[in-house]
């Protein structure tokens, strides 16, 4: 990289967030530069290169600035870094919380309660002392990627790793065991070339390249998210991406929260991109409090969120993206589990979208640009399980599709570039039938699952009868409906009313473990392999079907109470109990 | 001091200006216009996009009547909004000068209009609800101080109305009226009935009437939400009613169009998600300082339409009239679960159970239509649809306490159901149903 700092420019357009510059000399596509507006120094990337018109010498550079450019004037000076936009990796990251560039908002909050432009904070505490445990010596051979030593964070244990681009080296120097803040050097390495390179606890990584994996595998081990209908019937594996789409209303933040709650990992980092400032504050504010289902601790403790929240410059919005990827990379590359949750990818693409139309590139479907069905999927390509270091990055990415509908380019290109799909249904929404992942409109590609895929497969089938069945009733009506069918259609009405649906806002039943999941697709089977036969010499068919459906209340309230209180072994093993019970009780079986 | 003064407009379009080359006027500045000879103050204006060739300016008051000589005279400083509590009783247009004819106020100071984000940290988490009276919105959607939250309505449907109820019984210190694109009857009727309600003292109304400069209109949620933040930042409960913002939005599409922006949805700019969000996102409840609530208007055609679409996306929720009627199924408020579980113990279950009954009933009256509802289930949904609309979705009436409310919805319960048909758990039946 170039390192000559004092490259400069001066604005000649300015219009929103969007600035020329004239150059004369050298600029790097992508890096990044400071504008200078009445003395505040205000980050910019630069997104295109073009000659100058008016003056073969010079050169003009097209940039997006990550912050509000109030007061700016033609002749304003630009800076160049030749570093392009990147993210500080190291301890202390977990139960951060930062803006969509890495700022810490409480750091920032203690400057102005208000995020005005120009306001600047390190990324990670460079006070606080980490206990450094060296793990290699002096003479030692090192690569990128390799660990020279540890500190406890958390309860994690937090490699400082050779950052990633270094070939092979050798160790020159290595401090003792101490105490250390992320400024000191704690050891000295030399390359093939002999130059000397000093490594901290924390170093950069521009945030477009992917941290590498070290040896790449498919998604293979089922996480335990505790939603019912996702763990039963769209299961999502470590290391897997799901796209989440659904219109307002629908429950998208309601289950990003139980995910964020519940979900069994080591780390989950919430990129909160273009969404409502306040639900990302209800999640760390309102979180802090509660349990970690691992461990017991804060569930602060295993999370870090980028807030670059809806009233946020744009500009940052695409950057908060790729700065959470890469610190989930990097937690990858440690070996630990990390989900990343993102929402909402389509606020990410807006603003795409909002930059391209302001340089005036030619608009492709709905005014996105042409290419973001690759954009989209090379960002989903960065998450994977590498069985190299045990470690995955899961990423599942909200999408607020306009208008509510799926045939719309970013949840198009999301469908195309994810392994499963929860789509949320607007009816299942209104009827307040929460989660509202349709049980019917999902797909899911997993090598494991918590129950048997047979089991699977007939409780899918049962729904699906059953929604036929709903449709010939609100069609033709219910008298013209047989018996048997009938019967059916109220067996998949109670997987649906008792199982497909939760209380994300109960405390028992908001969560459901694998244990308890298996004890409810016992009943579940028992419930859809019955034959129930009724008498019926001495009654109507209709009297009949009031009958079943009285009786098959009766079953779904006991069950929805079941729920809500059944905690212990014993409590729960009742329920596949009721069911048998309930099949077979003489007043209505032959 | 002496300011700087461009001789020259090279450009008069609609609402917008240019002049050639850079007189070193600064992005979001303000400029006046003269007239050429008399130096009669004729508009604002404000610098949108500037190049080493050209600047352009939105003209606060329009630009008819602007002639290439008109003179432009430079501020040199983005627009701010002048802040006073003697503006509480009084009327101001969209960028906060006197339109009542009354005298004009001494400010005790200028803010900026810029709307800077607050920092999360400083927000609380909503806790505190806001009793409207309504059981519409008090049993199913309750609202709680510092949400978002807009009236979805047809254009003839009474969501003024609505807005206005909402506010006559609201718990707030100061309430900021902001008018966008209002008929003249509308502006009046809000004014009568903060009159008749004795809450004009504690208000202060700042309104653009159809026909009003398109700028004027623009401007007017950034300098009346200013002006709502300054008075939150001083402790104040503030709420804010912002009527129409589909009209607001189109005024956006307009200078958008006029400013040959490439257009992305029904020639909405790509960044009316952005525009709206920035405005909406002024709701907060603030340590240590005030609040501020925000409840809009936004009519529409159709959900899907682009405005109230990105809208649905960006506030807590919304309030859904159709037919004169709160409708339960498309209503939501997002921060209901913040404070209805401290509320009667059957308040979350009854609310749920009544919903999806109600969902139920919709099936059954869209299958009555073909004939197909025969059953003695489907009759009594049919039934309990229509005791439901005519009981629960009204919005007008006597205001009812929320305790009430839930023996109402009990009530209607009995009146149609068997205690097992409602799927609601036995302890509860047991407590509540006789």
């Amino acid at each position: 990289m170039n390192n000559n700092n004092t490259r400069t420019g001066k604005l000649i357009a300015i219009q929103d967030s969007l600035v020329k510059a004239r150059f004369y000399g050298n600029v790097i596509m992508g890096e990044t530069a400071n504008v200078i507006v009445d003395g505040k120094s205000l980050q910019a990337e630069v997104l295109q290169i073009i000659p100058d018109p008016k003056n073969a010498d010079a050169g003009i550079v097209e940039m997006q600035v990550f912050e509000d450019l109030t007061g700016a004037q033609i002749g304003d000076q630009v800076e160049f870094t030749g570093k392009s936009l990147s993210v500080l990796l190291g301890p202390g990251l977990l139960t951060s919380i930062w803006d969509g560039l890495q700022n810490p908002l409480y750091k920032l909050g203690e400057q102005n309660a208000y995020l005005v432009p120009g306001m600047k904070a390190p990324a990670l505490d460079e006070e606080k002392l980490w206990d450094f445990t060296p793990s290699v010596a002096v003479g030692d051979k090192v690569k990128g990627g390799d660990a020279i030593g540890t500190v406890p964070e958390g309860r994690l244990t937090h490699s400082i790793l050779v950052p990633f681009n270094f070939g092979k080296c050798k160790v020159e120097s290595i401090i003792e065991k101490s105490e250390v803040n992320i400024t000191e050097t704690v050891a000295v390495i030399s390359d093939s070339q002999n130059t000397k390179h000093e490594l901290k606890l924390a170093f950069r990584w521009a945030v477009k390249s992917p941290i590498p994996f070290k040896e790449r595998a498919i998604p293979s081990k089922t996480i335990s998210t505790g939603v019912r209908v996702i763990d039963l019937l769209a299961p999502v594996s470590y290391g897997g991406t799901v796209g989440n789409p659904g219109p307002f209303g629908a429950g998208k933040t309601v289950l990003q929260h139980s995910l964020c709650k519940y979900a069994l990992a080591d780390i989950i980092i919430m990129a909160a991109c273009g969404e409502r400032a306040g639900e990302a504050v209800e999640v760390f504010k309102d979180f802090a409090e509660l349990e970690d289902p691992s461990t017991g601790d804060s569930l602060m403790n295993r999370m870090c969120i980028f807030g670059n929240t809806s009233s946020m410059p744009v500009a940052a919005r695409e950057a908060s993206v790729f700065i959470a990827l890469t610190v989930g990379e990097y937690y990858r590359y440690q070996g630990y589990n990390v989900v990343l949750l993102a929402d909402s990818t389509s606020r990410w693409a807006q603003a795409l979208r909002e930059r391209s139309g302001r340089q005036g590139d030619i608009p492709g479907p709905e005014a996105f640009p042409m290419d973001i069905p690759d954009q989209i999927k090379g960002m989903y390509q960065r998450a994977g399980a590498d069985q190299g270091t045990g470690g995955s990055l899961t990423f599942i990415g909200t999408v607020s599709p306009a208008g509510g509908n799926f045939q719309e380019p970013v949840t198009q290109a999301t469908m195309d570039a994810t392994g499963g799909f929860w789509g949320l249904s607007q009816d299942r929404a209104d009827a307040k039938k929460y989660p509202a992942i349709d049980p019917l409109s999902y797909t899911s590609s997993v090598y494991d699952s918590f129950i048997s895929w047979d089991d699977r497969n007939k409780m899918l089938q049962t729904l699906y009868e059953a929604n036929g069945i709903d449709q010939t009733i609100s069609t033709i009506g219910l008298k013209k409906v047989p018996v048997e069918k009938y019967i059916l259609y109220q067996k998949g009405l109670t997987i649906d009313f008792c199982v497909m649906q939760q209380n994300a806002f109960h405390k028992l039943d908001a969560c459901t473990r694998p244990e308890r999941l298996i004890i409810i697709n016992e009943a579940v089977q028992k419930l859809i392999d019955s034959t129930i036969n009724f008498a019926r010499e001495d009654k109507e068919d209709e009297e009949v079907k009031e009958l079943v459906k009285a009786k098959f209340d009766e079953l779904r309230q006991w069950w929805k109470d079941w729920n809500t209180s059944a905690q212990s072994i014993d409590e729960m093993a009742v329920l596949p109990e009721k069911v048998e019970q309930f099949i077979l009780q003489e007043e209505y079986t032959l | 001091m002496i300011r700087k003064e461009i001789n020259r407009i090279s450009e008069v379009g609609k609402a917008l200006i240019s002049v050639e080359g850079n007189p070193g006027v600064a992005l979001n500045h303000v400029v006046e216009l003269l007239e050429a000879g008399t130096n009669q103050s004729l508009s604002f204006a404000k610098a949108i996009n500037i190049t080493e060739d050209s600047t352009r300016f939105q003209v606060f008051n329009g630009t008819q009547g602007l002639s290439t000589q008109t003179k432009i005279r430079m501020h040199e400083v983005p627009l701010t909004a002048g802040f006073s509590y003697n503006m509480l009783g009084r009327s101001f247009d969209g960028i906060g000068d006197v339109a009542d004819g009354g005298p004009e106020i001494i400010f005790e100071k200028q803010i900026s209009t810029r709307l800077d984000t607050l920092n999360p940290t400083v927000r609380l988490v909503p806790k505190q609800p806001l009793w409207t009276g309504i059981p519409m919105i008090d049993v199913f959607n309750t609202l709680v101080k510092s949400q978002k939250i807009p009236i979805f309505a047809g254009p003839t449907e009474p969501y003024n109305r609505l807005l206005s109820q909402i506010a006559q019984g609201a718990q707030a210190d100061v309430i900021i009226f902001a008018g966008i694109g209002l008929k003249f009857d509308e502006y009046h009727y809000f004014k009568e009935q903060l009159s008749q309600s004795g809450n004009i003292d504690k208000t202060i109304m700042f309104t653009h009437l159809a026909g009003d400069s398109q700028i004027k209109g623009l401007m007017l949620p950034d300098v009346a939400l200013s002006v709502s933040r300054e008075f939150a930042d001083q402790g104040k409960d503030v709420l804010v009613l912002l009527t129409d913002m589909t009209n607001w939005s189109n005024i956006l599409r307009n200078v958008a169009n006029y400013q040959d922006q490439i257009p992305s949805l029904q020639g909405y700019p790509g960044s009316l998600y952005s525009e709206l969000a920035k405005r909406y996102e002024v709701a907060a409840d603030i340590e240590g300082a005030g609040s501020i609530t925000i409840i809009g208007a936004t009519t529409l055609e159709s959900l899907e339409d682009p405005v109230p679409d990105n809208t649905g996306y960006i506030t807590e929720g919304q309030f859904f009239l159709d037919n004169g009627k709160l409708k339960l199924a498309r209503s939501l408020s997002r921060l209901k679960q913040q404070v209805n579980d401290t509320t009667r113990d059957d308040h979350r279950p009854i609310m749920t159970v009544m919903a999806s009954l109600l969902a139920d009933a919709e099936k059954a009256y869209e299958a009555a239509e073909v004939g197909a509802a025969n059953d003695t289930f489907s009759q009594k949904l049919l039934r309990y649809r229509e005791d439901f609309i005519a009981n629960m979705e009204e919005p007008f009436g006597e205001p009812i306490e929320l305790e009430a409310a839930l023996d109402k919805c009990w009530d209607i319960l009995k009146r149609h159901f068997e205690p097992t048909e409602t799927g609601l758990s036995k302890k509860l039946i047991e407590q509540y149903w006789n």
